[in-house]
């Protein structure tokens, strides 16, 4: 119990952390309504539902780091339970005799005394690892841009927010002890009555004032804290469930936001500066732990190139502590984010695989920055790498990014049997959707021919739009070129839609046209159903429309997982399927599925030349998949093909990079 | 400084196949600016960057040629004139030299026009120097540098790409410059420019804006008619790829190279 004086001096202490609570807040608050757009708050009780599952989840983490995801689970979870711990210490200071009752309180303060333990162990370990061990992952490279006070300012943050729980919860644990010495003993708190037995001697009064004192310690220190929160990582603690809960609803991972090109009011395209950004961009900083997940999975950091998703969001954060008043006030924020947030090779060394995406705990968002910020550069400053011109002009003139103005059908001649075009075959059932690549990239013209021979084998009824298809505009979206892709998009849609393929199946063994069909087109009025050509061929095998050899050459398989196929559209197993149907012995590379490692080709890569780093993006992966000690790289895209051919070529022919098609084509009966 | 940038229109003549014939190609087929002029628009820009002044674009061609100024100015130029008149059908070099040079003496006071070194349609590689001689300005044909350029003392100094090697010239100004694509890369325009193009105004220009008469002017006043447009022969080429490591590959072709007297 407190004394009436510390009751009133308790009520004035929280009447003042409230205040202070509310003015920061505010500006935390006001900064982020200083980007574009609005947070998303509609459907509100699945929103909530996200959040909470982010919170208790934590965003995922065991998927990687799994030890250190153990102890940061005791850390949340316990703090979690903090809240009710917290309440029910206050009602206890306040209310006389006030305690749960019975064995539910028994369990309440077993459930507290474990977690209070646990929380501590938690904690050391974080401390331990960053300040003793200095643990490399959570160091960012020379070459990476970062902010002037990122450095140190990631360490002071750290020891506060260290400190403030071992404070709070170590204070806590002692103001335990000292009532389990009080009341002689709890064998319901057994971490509690081990600290409490050396204080069993004191004489109470001693003991009473240690309660008092420690009771302040581990209140005062939350009550101290809470308006601290937007100046120091902690928030994560409830803005990374809030960044989930608020992010806009996209139809695959990386699906990017659409610009209206018609509006002509809009002096402002992609991001130049901080408020440039969404405001979900903007609650990015704010949720960010600096754990650098990110950069750990990101195939250009760790190549080498000075691209870190991690010292994006960090440099956000310290750019906007800096000037958190100015910013909250309104003011004008004129500094390029190329000046101080990442360099322009950072910019142009993404590859948009998405995994910075996938992996963040807290929802963060560095790719949507990154293509913001190539939006900003191509639309308004026309300044980006010379080769992507080349790419940029062929797409416009010629329809694809080789500059080629040959016949989109060459690839067919080879073959046995025609493959027909819409207007040979109108009634067509399935659209078989090259690609430029497949038109013109004389390797994946294999793969082509390929898919096509499985199709006429299946007896599919399918037509390919010939001479009509051009490019999705995925490599000009990527790239930034936002307008272009806009045109393009328009123009397939016409040309889909003419030809009916909205009512029909489109199938396309390049997982960039069909994430950009399939689910980027929607944006634009055009909706289709499109299927990867492992999809496609995997249900014909399964209902026996295909024979293959029981015994082929195919044995040991590695299969790399399209970025675009994979973590963007949620595909992994209809090409492992498929390769199991064909024979195939499948083995796995540690980085496998939703952890997959870009080939290097993504993000209109395949454009320009690699940004520079201390390693080939395409040779760090082909490595992974000749580990494995597999035969054969499987690929499901024509620029993964491409990649992994020159690695291997460069590496001189160990292993045989085929696509999946390729493999069941050689499988098929005679 | 005021540049006058002579910017034309042609048929891209990538898209030319075994389908389509030169005739068909140059009356119907796709439309883009003449590659070589997108050098001489981007010295232009430079050269407004560096010493300030403005950029005028001039082009004489169809209406839709229009669309080509667009993109001239979507790079960055200031203004742009389209000299169209149906009276301007099928002239040959010195005709269309003939309506530039009035034109261009209609804009007024100039320092440099800078064209490309040729079309890629005509060829002639004639009507800019045609130009020079019509306003009686210097003429530099195939610049691939500007050495040194005084707009107050009106001198220029440029490096011509002769096929033998360079050549360092110095002459006054006013002067008609031609360039080769050594000169610059020519920037790619960004979408605000474009909108920015699409709201500007193009003047149109007849041969009587130009105070020219028919018969200057045109088929009428041309020495040279086109009677026919013939696609290059095919060629039948082999191809073959050489096996082996880089440096084996690098060997093998250089022996090849050798053994043909290519090198």
């Amino acid at each position: 119990m407190l004394s009436l004086v510390e009751k009133i001096l308790f009520v004035i202490a929280v009447g003042v952390s409230l205040y202070y609570t509310q003015v920061t807040f505010s500006k935390m608050i006001t900064v982020v309504q200083r980007g574009q757009g609005q947070l998303n708050l509609d459907h509100l009780p699945p929103r909530l539902w996200t959040a909470l599952r982010a919170l208790v989840n934590q965003g995922g983490i065991i998927r990687h780091r799994p030890v250190t995801s153990l102890f940061h689970y005791f850390i949340a979870w316990g703090f979690i339970y903090y809240v009710l711990v917290n309440a029910v210490d206050v009602l206890e200071a306040f209310i006389p005799g006030f305690h749960i009752p019975g064995m539910l309180g028994n369990l309440y303060r077993l459930l507290a005394d474990l977690l209070t333990v646990a929380v501590l162990i938690g904690m050391t370990y974080f401390l331990v690892r960053r300040f003793l061990v200095n643990s490399a992952v959570l160091t960012i490279r020379d070459n990476v841009t970062l902010h002037p006070k990122a450095a140190a300012g990631m360490r002071t943050d750290s020891l506060l927010v260290g400190g403030f729980i071992w404070g709070h919860v170590g204070f806590r644990f002692l103001g335990t002890a000292f009532l389990v010495a009080l009341h002689g003993g709890d064998p319901w708190q057994p971490f509690a009555s081990l600290l409490a037995a050396p204080l069993d001697g004191l004489p109470e009064t001693a003991q009473l004032i240690g309660w008092h004192t420690s009771w302040w310690l581990a209140i005062g220190l939350i009550l101290a804290f809470v308006p601290y929160f937007p100046y120091t990582k902690h928030a994560h603690l409830f803005v990374g469930p809030f960044n989930f809960m608020t992010r806009p609803p996209r139809r695959a991972l990386g699906a990017l936001d659409p610009i209206n090109f018609e509006d002509e009011s809009i002096e402002q395209f992609g991001a130049t500066t901080l408020t440039d950004l969404s405001q979900t961009q903007l609650v990015d900083p704010f949720a960010c732990i600096m754990c650098s997940r990110c950069q750990e999975v990101c195939p250009a950091y760790t190549t080498g190139k000075p691209l870190s998703p991690s010292a994006l969001e960090i440099n956000k954060r310290y750019h906007i502590w800096d000037q958190m008043a100015a910013l909250a006030g309104g003011e004008a924020d004129e500094s390029p984010l190329l000046e101080w947030a990442i360099s322009p090779s950072a910019v142009w060394a993404c590859t948009t695989c998405g995994a910075c995406l996938d992996v963040c705990p807290v929802g963060n968002k560095p790719m949507f920055d990154i293509m913001d910020i190539r939006r900003s550069q191509v639309l308004m400053a026309s300044e980006f790498p010379a080769e992507l011109k080349g790419a940029f002009t062929g797409l416009e003139r010629n329809g694809n990014p080789w500059q080629m103005t040959d016949d989109r059908l060459a690839w067919t001649k080879p073959l046995d049997f025609a493959v027909p075009t819409v207007e040979e075959n109108p009634d067509f059932e399935v659209l078989f959707w090259v690609g430029c690549a497949g038109a013109f990239d004389p390797g994946a013209q294999e793969i082509a021919r390929a898919t096509a021979t499985v199709l006429h084998a299946a007896g599919v009824n399918f037509a390919v739009l010939g001479n009509d298809e051009t490019c999705t505009g995925d490599t000009a979206r990527r790239a930034g070129n936002e307008y272009l892709f806009y045109e393009m998009a328009l123009g397939n849609i016409e040309t889909l839609n003419a030809v009916g393929a909205d009512q029909k199946k489109i199938v396309a063994s390049c997982p960039h046209c069909l994430h950009t069909i399939g689910t980027e087109y929607a944006d634009y009025g055009g909706h289709y159903t499109v299927l990867h050509h492992t999809q496609l061929i995997s249900e014909l095998i399964g209902a026996g429309r295909l024979k293959l050899n029981g015994s082929n050459q195919l044995e040991k398989v590695a299969f790399h997982d399209p970025c675009y196929l994979g973590r963007h559209n949620g595909v992994y197993d209809a090409p492992r399927l498929t390769l199991a149907q064909a024979g195939a012995t499948l083995l796995e590379m540690d980085r496998n599925r939703s952890d997959s490692f870009c080939c290097g080709a993504g993000g209109a890569q395949m454009w320009k030349e690699e940004e520079h780093g201390s390693a080939a993006v395409n040779e760090t992966r082909f490595a992974e998949g000749r580990a494995t000690g597999a035969d054969v790289l499987a690929v499901g895209c024509p620029f993964c093909a491409r990649m992994m051919t020159d690695a291997n070529t460069n590496a001189g022919s160990p292993m045989v990079v085929q696509d999946v098609a390729q493999l069941v084509a050689a499988a098929l009966q005679k | 400084m005021k540049i006058i940038v002579l910017i034309k229109q042609v048929p891209d003549t990538a898209q030319l196949s075994a389908n389509m014939n030169g005739l068909q190609l140059m009356a119907s087929g796709p439309r883009i600016i003449n590659p070589w002029d997108e050098y001489a628009i981007e010295e232009g820009l430079k050269l407004r960057e560096a010493h300030g002044g403005s950029v005028t674009l001039l082009c004489l061609g169809t209406p839709d040629a229009v669309e080509t100024l667009k993109r001239g100015l979507a790079m960055g130029a200031d203004e742009a004139v389209l000299i169209s008149d149906p009276q301007l059908a099928g002239g040959d070099s010195l005709a269309t030299a003939r309506a530039l040079a009035a034109a261009i003496e209609k804009i007024g006071a100039y320092d440099l026009v800078i064209a490309g070194r040729s079309s890629i349609d005509g060829g002639n590689f004639a009507t800019a120097v045609q130009v020079a001689a019509l306003l009686a300005a210097a003429q530099l044909s195939y610049v691939a540098a500007i050495k040194a350029i005084d707009p107050a003392a009106k001198t220029i100094t440029v490096e011509r790409l002769m096929e033998a090697g360079r050549e360092t010239v110095s002459s006054k100004l006013p002067a008609v410059m031609t360039v080769v694509k050594e000169i610059n890369e020519p920037r790619y325009p960004s979408f605000m420019q474009i909108r920015k193009a699409a709201k500007k105004d193009v003047p149109v220009w007849s041969v009587a804006d130009l105070g020219l008469d028919a018969g200057q002017v045109g088929a009428a006043g041309s020495q040279v008619k086109w009677s026919q447009i013939d696609l290059p022969p095919t060629r039948e080429a082999q191809v073959e790829i050489l096996e082996g490591t880089a440096e084996e590959s690098a060997k093998a072709l250089v022996d090849r190279l050798l053994a043909e007297k290519i090198i």
